[in-house]
């Protein structure tokens, strides 16, 4: 198991993995999406980081745990 | 600006100018400030997935056009070009990198569809947005999460 979870986040931090660029895209849905509903720019940074963040770590969770699964079964 | 000067403007000429140029609605109505972060944002999504497709993603012939016209000007005039650039470049239809690219093409034109709904209903419902920033900083019940 350590071993499995060890090589899924080598593969995640490799330079030569694609998702580094679901980055940048992420974060400018963050950005239109929290300035279509927020008017201030602090408003808008800070909710947008909280935007980046909460999804960022819901797909890495969501990425190991369909790891996790495709390895078990 | 005014909610006076707001209502004199139309919300439907706001909806096809930021169809037309990404922002160039929230310009028509003021927020000028919003309209360059969209026009730079969308637009620079558009561009760098294009570019990512090596100019071959853009292609009317493919579902992803759909969404990709949702950036409106700038999609319509890359559009040549990627066909263009189709027939002459041998086009890698397998590359992570080109189909990132498609991707990035099609939320840059579903993000214009939000900025344009933005647009829209700040000239067809002048002051709404200002009165839900006031609830949710008094504390009050908000609609949206």
């Amino acid at each position: 198991m350590l071993d499995a979870l060890s090589h899924f986040f080598r593969s995640l931090v490799s330079l030569h993995n694609p998702l580094w660029f679901f980055y940048p895209l992420l974060a400018v849905i963050a950005v239109v999406y929290k300035a279509t509903k927020f008017d201030k720019p602090k408003d808008i940074a800070l909710s947008s980081i909280h935007f980046f963040v909460s999804v960022a770590l819901g797909m890495l969770a969501l990425g190991l745990a369909f790891y996790l699964v495709s390895i078990l079964f | 600006m005014t909610d006076g000067a707001a209502s004199l403007r139309s919300p439907v000429a706001a909806l096809v100018l930021a169809w037309i140029f990404p922002g160039a609605g929230h310009a028509y109505a003021g927020q000028r400030g919003k309209a360059v972060l969209f026009a730079v944002l969308i637009t620079g999504l558009l561009v760098a997935g294009f570019a990512m497709g090596r100019g071959t993603n853009l292609l009317p012939n493919e579902w992803w056009f759909a969404p990709q016209l949702g950036a409106g000007g700038p999609a319509a005039l890359l559009t040549p070009l990627s066909q263009y650039l189709a027939v002459r470049r041998p086009v890698d239809w397998a590359s992570p990198v080109r189909e990132i690219g498609t991707l990035y093409t099609a939320i840059a034109g579903l993000l214009n569809l939000l900025v344009m709904m933005d647009a829209y209903v700040l000239l067809a419902y002048p002051g709404e947005k200002q009165e839900r920033e006031r609830a949710r900083e008094t504390g009050g019940k908000t609609d949206d999460a």
